[in-house]
């Protein structure tokens, strides 16, 4: 899916330091803000806090929760230079109340805000969306080890 | 348990039988069916209304035609639906356009029974000499075979329509190619022989039967002489224009460069109308002794110039042979014209809430408007067993529809050159005078003004026509009033209409892989569409796409929350958003394969039709809403989530086209 010469890959993004579980009952936006503290250690020196969490909750009401029950609330700024991410999986989860659908893992994706990049964000999404099916998001559930996620993700 | 998430609820395949498109060859051949016709009649009507000139007015007509074809090509640039219905609306009003396709739907129904008629008179005519050779003495009076035959025709192309059997451009296209053949000896031959035997030209001066003439003879001032005395006879040919008013209806049909084919669609038909009506009508005036003409072959004359021509019996036999055979397969053709053409004007006008649902209603088992087709057969055998065989009865009539169709179409096209001064026309009819930004007409004026002229001389002169016609189109225009007036009671009394689904041509599908096979072209474009008003993106498609290797797939996608199978239904809205699809493809004249899906995510369902298709484009117009980028992004999610992890690996170009601008994405 995604290129080599673009230098992406989920194994790159994902790693026991990006990986968090959140434990018990969310809501949507409990979610989205504990994965946006989650992230804000990557970027906070880019981007500052208040900036990240008004960002991350404006385009959060357009993010839509995948067929899947994934979710990949993202966003786009121009201050980065490369992808950020942090993936939550919640064993617990939570019902996205647009849809109806059951989401039990998250991936808060920053991503820069250029137009030489936005291939390489499509690209990352839909790669996103095409490695977090249902199995593996159960197989993801079950764990309690960020490192076991993220070996889980391995290769992808 | 893993959750599955099934993606579609419903698949429906919209009928890719109307949006099939034909070359302009097909599409002269599906014109000349009707209109050529009346080769075989209009002379022997002619001659027997006003004497030995009538081959002068004959191709006075023919040439004359060659100014309507003029007029109708501006129309029809201008309405891609059209017709003169369409026009008449546009121009004048919904009355005038009540009272028009009322007089073009006389015109339908009379095509029918004149050309089967004309038919059985030709077979009758043959049988006459083929049977005495073969030692067989029956002999049935020509006219009570040619009702008898007549009849049969009809409720032959009765049954074929109400089991909806397509009218097939290709088989139009043989038939026409056939005709052509024969003519080409025939006007061969007929030219050996007069070199042979010399000839006299016919007079000019028409010489009206007392029949002919009409009411006249109560206005000692209208003299049958002079000007007046053309305009008699030329009123007394105007039939041979029948059929013109097919152009306007398969216009929609021609492929794309549509201007170009329609003007190629155009010249054959008028090359085709002088060779064969108007220069086969003066051989026979040349070549037939003109008391032949006036009595024996009256009603079957190319089968008397068949007969006439130098050379040995067999060998004229073999020619008459050929001529009856081209004849009636071309005038068999017309009948189906007239059911198809009388149907299809009638279902124009019911979606524009002028004819009551109860005509529409479909036949349980074909799906189609039986009714409608049912009075159309009814009619015609009606008028077939009044007539009695009598063709010059039947082309007395005719000219009526004919006359007062072509006269409101002409008129409407000269209002709109003021009342759509800013419209800009892909072609006009020539002779006009530039006043501002005004076109002003002086060519359609001056053809309007002959037209009034045999109109109102007509209507003195054809008393069956005048009558019946009047009293046809009164009856239709009553029950297009009424018609409108209880679908107005009952748009306020909006109820959903149960049959609704199924008047689009639509026919469900298990899954879209079964719509795949129908997929044949090299290169597959998917075209996401969803607002009626917003297909700048689907125009650019079809503007650029080549329709020899490009399938171009148009989706629309309802979403349908939760997951429950069966039951989804289109609404008036689906039905709109296709509508507007169907027009936009028939004005670039271009072939779109439309589908229509209930989805729980109408991005997902994108991404597996494009997927299961192997589309190598998918082109989005912009949603004002979300914008370019989110659509790209959402389209993004959607392809990952809907890939197969043993797909081949194949770079699809999305995009996103607005006014002048577009965004593009390759996915992978």
């Amino acid at each position: 899916m995604i290129k080599q010469s673009d230098g992406v890959s989920l194994s790159a993004l994902i790693k026991p330091e990006t990986v968090v579980f959140l434990e018990g009952n969310l809501s949507k936006e409990e979610a989205v803000r504990r994965l946006t503290e989650a992230i804000l250690p990557q970027v906070e020196r880019i981007i500052n806090r208040a900036a990240l969490f008004e960002r991350v909750a404006q385009v959060e009401k357009l993010n839509q929760v995948l067929e899947s029950g994934f979710y990949i609330p993202h966003a786009k700024f121009p201050e980065l230079d490369g992808f950020h991410a942090v993936l939550g999986v919640m064993p617990e989860g939570f019902t996205d109340p647009a849809t109806g659908l059951k989401v039990r893992a998250a991936l808060l994706l920053l991503s820069p805000h250029k137009p030489t990049f936005f291939q390489r964000h499509l690209n990352m999404l839909s790669l996103l969306s095409q490695t977090f099916q249902p199995e593996l998001i159960e197989k993801l559930a079950a764990l309690r080890d960020p490192a076991a996620a993220a070996a889980l993700l391995k290769g992808k | 348990m893993v959750p599955t998430n099934p993606k579609f609820k419903q698949v429906f395949v919209l009928s890719t039988a109307m949006l099939s498109f034909i070359s302009f060859w097909k599409a002269a051949s599906i014109v000349l069916c009707d209109f050529g016709s009346s080769a075989y009649y209009a002379g022997g009507i002619a001659m027997n209304a006003f004497g030995p000139a009538f081959p002068w007015f004959i191709m006075g007509v023919m040439l004359f035609s060659g100014l309507m074809l003029g007029v109708y090509t501006e129309s029809c640039l201008m309405f891609t639906r059209g017709g003169v219905y369409v026009v008449v609306r546009a121009a004048i009003g919904k009355v005038m356009a009540k009272l028009s396709v009322s007089a073009l739907i006389f015109d339908y129904t009379l095509t029918g029974p004149i050309s089967s008629v004309t038919a059985g008179l030709y077979l009758g005519g043959l049988l006459s000499n083929v049977l005495p050779l073969m030692h067989i003495n029956w002999h049935v009076p020509d006219r009570a075979f040619a009702v008898m035959f007549a009849l049969l025709v009809t409720g032959y192309f009765w049954r074929e329509n109400i089991r909806g059997v397509e009218e097939s451009a290709d088989n139009n296209l043989k038939i026409i190619s056939f005709v052509a053949v024969v003519a080409v000896i025939l006007i061969s031959w007929a030219g050996v022989t007069i070199y042979h035997r010399g000839f006299t030209l016919p007079p000019f001066e028409p010489v009206f039967t007392e029949k002919a003439l009409g009411w006249t003879t109560h206005f000692p001032w209208l003299k049958a002489v002079g000007v007046i005395g053309l305009i008699m006879a030329f009123g007394h040919s105007i039939l041979a224009l029948s059929g013109l008013e097919t152009l306007a209806q398969v216009y929609r049909e021609i492929e794309d460069p549509k201007a170009e084919n329609l003007k190629k669609t155009v010249i054959t038909i008028f090359i085709f109308s002088i060779m064969f009506t108007g220069l086969l009508t003066f051989l026979s005036a040349l070549i037939i002794p003109g008391d032949l003409i006036a009595g024996k072959y009256a009603d079957n004359l190319l089968s008397g110039l068949a007969l006439e021509l130098d050379g040995p019996y067999w060998s004229r036999l073999g020619m008459q042979v050929l001529v009856v055979l081209s004849g009636t397969l071309m005038l068999v053709g017309a009948v189906n014209t007239s059911f198809v053409g009388s149907n299809g004007v009638l279902n124009r006008v019911a979606d524009d809430g002028i004819l009551h649902d109860w005509f529409r209603h479909l036949h349980t088992k074909f799906g189609t408007t039986h009714r409608i087709i049912n009075l159309v057969a009814i009619t015609q055998i009606m008028i077939i067993l009044i007539s009695r065989g009598d063709i010059f009865l039947l082309g007395e009539a005719y000219s009526f529809g004919v006359l007062w169709s072509l006269t409101f179409d002409t008129l409407s096209m000269i209002i709109l050159r003021f009342k759509r001064r800013d419209e800009e026309r892909e072609w006009m009819f020539p002779f006009n005078i530039r006043s501002g930004n005004i076109y002003v007409p002086i060519g359609m004026v001056a053809i309007l003004m002959v037209l009034l002229a045999a109109t109102g001389m007509n209507m003195l002169t054809k008393k069956v026509a005048t009558i019946g016609g009047v009293l046809f189109t009164m009856t239709f225009f009553t029950i297009f009033h009424i018609s409108e007036k209880m679908n107005e009671k009952k748009a306020q009394l909006y109820m959903p209409d149960e049959d609704n689904d199924e008047k689009m041509n639509l026919r469900k599908a298990d899954d879209i892989s079964t719509v795949v096979p129908e997929l044949t072209k090299a290169r597959r474009v998917l075209v996401p569409v969803r607002n009626p008003n917003n297909l700048v993106h689907l125009a650019e498609v079809l503007e650029t796409a080549d329709d020899d290797t490009t399938d171009i797939i148009v989706l629309s996608a309802k979403i349908a929350k939760g997951i429950q199978s069966g039951g989804e239904t289109m609404s008036d809205e689906d039905k709109e958003v296709f509508s507007a699809v169907v027009l936009l493809a028939e004005k670039y004249g271009k072939t779109v394969k439309p589908i229509f899906v209930f989805s729980n995510d109408p991005f997902f369902s994108m991404a597996q039709v494009a997927q299961a298709a192997g589309v190598d484009e998918i082109v989005m117009g912009v949603s004002g809403s979300t914008g370019a980028e989110i659509q790209l992004e959402k389209l993004a999610m959607a392809w990952g989530m809907a890939k197969k992890p043993d797909a081949p690996a194949k770079t699809v170009l999305a995009k996103v086209v607005w006014e002048g601008r577009q965004m593009t994405y390759q996915l992978s």
